[in-house]
């Protein structure tokens, strides 16, 4: 059974069809990557994943778990990187990941806190305010944050966007640290970043999937696609 | 093919039969509406002539009795029909439910606005004074400051169906806000106004009794008249704003 | 430094509402302690309140306000926590952090819950500064020794504005109007507790209060927090959710 398995969800707004009869599935392991013009439905479909919304009809299953009937055991293994931090800016570093921690459970706290500032080399910023951190600090604070509760899927939303080549840089290398433990299923507007990363690729259009490739992407082709899609226009 | 395709597919469908739904209630409508004008005239005809003139002080005033007692229970009724379509659009998250909560609110606040007014007619007559914060006024004034906020709030929400849903969860907590209301109003200090002036049941004359009962079912079915009329017209507002979405498209 | 390799099955994540719910609320006493703007405010306000109440009502030198105490104490409380109620979400909402706190495995009636209580204890804390002020200008005899039944009031008033405060400002800082719809909804719906309150309080400060008359109107207000904690309990998934 796949890691996540999308089947034939639909995601209705009030009149607005937002996603249209869309499936997927990623392999224990695989990188998916989600490209598309604005509006085409790739964060509300993120969303979905990640809890924050239920779909109007079709079924999601999460490292065999299905949010519909208890979202509590499949927010427990997804862990979420926005282009938004999610931290509280008032708060310290430590502070952060121990709010998180607490709300997740996590065991052994201090230690893992300790472990995970290591990791994102933010130890000597520890006792500093977030208000103070630089955009890729912020980042890979929030890397940090995601990882506290070791989840086994990790859900990026455009998190390249707005970070310095520098901060680009520790993002890669921390995702390639993490790489072969986790599934990931990213949004991304940057082609070169889905292809160097991905072993699956989806462009969605106007809620539906209009492409999709997994193993070894034919780069000509799928910059065929992505093109005519995000330069025809506004979905919606 | 893709445009029908998601319109068969959308929850709220617009198609013929739901259109034809709302036509047969344009319908019946008139009926209820002729019935209730029947009972709401042979009410007042019993109520003036029939029914003897109120023994105590208030006179013929009191027969305002036959209005205000009966439009009042009509806004509380009108409430709790929002406050049940409400809870099921919460359930179930059919556009259907929150329509008939607006139409539904609104007419209670039209029946609230008349509680007020007759009311302060009936204080006017009673004690010559035209407002005084007694119980019944005094909560059907708050109710009326309470449900509007329903359309201030309705109003600031752009989004559908979050706004239904918003909308949904005040519909509950103000109607379950208004008998603690009227509680509340017994706690203020009694003052030189009458707490109490409805005539209580066990006193009625037999004849009262039955002119107000046909008021008040007068009334009632000139609220479910008007119900049914806007929940069809609102429907058909609604399916017309939505074709013309999908048309512009 | 070794990190270590994580394993395919998640470590056993275990947590109780209450440890959760204490998280949030020591957060937000942290985040609020850190800047005190909102505390601040709050106090601030509260006496202004106070001294205008003073200018709107002594038309005449040495004019008794005894039976306008409780309503003056309990509009400038009323005011001051929607004040602090619009900042409920503050920190969630503008530094994108609801989201963070969605994806906890955190039930929403907890989050609730443990807004409610951080309200309930800036409150608490504005009050505490702040009716000894309106003593001091307002309130001629003692009453220590009604100061039980005072709390009392204190108390269950103070609950049912936040549970009820609290369920209205997660809906309103998702409208257009934002902090100018809260005071809208919210101020109709504390009516009841405005009244209850108001007159239990003035006759405390005037000394005419009794356990008979007091009674009732305590029992009401127990009974206003119990319905609309209930109430927030069925509804406040819809509430917060999208």
């Amino acid at each position: 059974m796949a890691e996540i398995e999308v089947t034939g969800v639909t995601k209705v707004f009030g009149r607005r069809d937002v996603l249209r009869d869309v499936s997927f599935a990623v392999e224990q392991g695989g990188f998916l990557s989600i490209m598309g013009p604005n509006g085409a439905g790739k964060t509300t479909t993120l969303r979905i994943l990640a809890t924050l919304l239920a779909p109007t009809s079709g079924g999601v299953r999460i490292a065999g778990l299905d949010p519909s009937d208890d979202p509590m055991p499949v927010r427990r293994t997804i862990g979420f990187i926005s282009h938004q931090p999610l931290l509280y800016l008032d708060l310290t570093a430590y502070e952060n990941l121990r709010f998180y921690a607490e709300m997740y459970g996590v065991p052994e706290r201090e230690r893992r806190i300790s472990d995970l500032l290591q990791r994102v080399e933010l130890s000597h910023r520890r006792y500093d305010q977030v208000r103070t951190f630089s955009k890729g600090m912020l980042q890979r604070l929030a890397i940090a944050r995601a990882l506290l509760h070791q989840p086994r899927v990790l859900l990026l939303d455009e998190p390249y966007s707005g970070l310095d080549p520098h901060a680009v840089d520790i993002l890669d290398g921390l995702l390639a640290e993490i790489r072969a433990e986790h599934t990931f299923v990213m949004v991304s507007h940057s082609i070169a970043k889905t292809l160097e990363l991905s072993d699956q690729v989806l462009v969605m259009d106007g809620g539906r999937v209009v492409f999709r490739q997994s193993g070894t992407i034919d780069e000509a082709h799928f910059a065929a696609v992505y093109r005519e899609h995000v330069s025809e226009g506004v979905a919606v | 093919m893709e445009r029908s395709q998601s319109l068969a597919t959308s929850p709220a469908v617009v198609g013929t039969a739901a259109g034809e739904g709302a036509v047969r209630r344009l319908v019946s409508a008139p009926a209820l509406l002729a019935a209730a004008a029947a009972c709401l005239a042979a009410g007042a005809l019993l109520g003036f002539i029939w029914a003897p003139t109120d023994a105590s002080t208030m006179g013929f005033s009191q027969k305002i009795f036959y209005y205000h007692v009966p439009v009042a229970e009509t806004a509380l009724l009108a409430f709790g029909v929002a406050f049940v379509a409400a809870i099921l659009y919460l359930r179930r998250h059919d556009a259907k439910y929150d329509r008939l909560g607006v139409v539904a609110i609104r007419l209670g606040l039209l029946f609230s606005g008349l509680v007020m007014i007759t009311g302060m007619i009936w204080g006017k007559a009673a004690w010559g004074a035209w407002w005084a914060w007694e119980p019944r006024l005094t909560t059907f004034l708050v109710v009326c400051l309470l449900y509007g906020g329903y359309f201030v709030l309705r109003s600031s929400v752009e989004e559908e169906q979050r706004r239904a849903t918003y909308a949904a969860l005040f519909a509950i907590i103000a109607f379950v806000d208004v008998p603690i209301t009227f509680l509340a109003t017994r706690f203020m200090p009694a003052g030189l106004h009458p707490v109490v002036f409805t005539s209580s049941g066990a006193q009625m004359d037999h004849r009262d009794l039955l002119a107000f009962l046909i008021s008040m079912l007068g009334m009632t079915l000139f609220f479910v008249g008007l119900l049914r009329l806007e929940v069809a017209v609102e429907r058909l507002k609604d399916e017309l704003y939505y074709l013309k979405n999908r048309l512009g498209r | 430094m070794e990190s270590a390799a994580l394993p395919v099955t998640a470590p056993a994540l275990r947590v109780t509402m209450w440890r959760q719910l204490y998280a949030i609320v020591k957060k937000d006493i942290v985040s609020e302690l850190r800047t005190k703007e909102m505390l601040l405010s709050m106090f601030l306000f509260a006496v202004l309140a106070m001294v205008i109440f003073h200018f709107a009502f002594s038309v005449r030198a040495q004019t008794d306000l005894t039976y306008f105490t409780g309503g003056m104490l309990w509009v400038t409380f009323v005011f001051a926590a929607l004040l602090g109620l619009n900042r409920s979400f503050v920190h969630e909402k503008d530094e994108g952090c609801l989201d963070g706190l969605l994806l906890c495995p955190v039930d929403r009636v907890t989050i609730f819950l443990a807004k409610m209580t951080g309200n309930l204890v800036f409150l608490l804390v504005i009050q505490a500064l702040a009716v000894p002020v309106f003593t001091l200008f307002f309130v001629k005899a003692s009453y220590l020794g009604d100061l039980p039944a005072f709390l009392a009031v204190l108390v269950l008033a103070d609950l049912g504005v936040c549970s009820v405060g609290t369920l209205l400002a997660t809906i309103s800082m998702n409208t257009k109007a934002r902090d100018l719809m809260l005071p809208i909804v919210f101020l109709p719906l504390i009516i009841p507790v405005l009244i209850a309150a108001t007159s239990g309080t003035t006759a405390i400060f005037a000394q005419t209060a009794s356990l008979g008359s007091l009674g009732p109107k305590l029992l009401f207000l127990a009974a206003y927090d119990g319905i609309f904690v209930l109430a927030a309990y069925g509804t406040y998934d819809f509430a917060i959710g999208e």
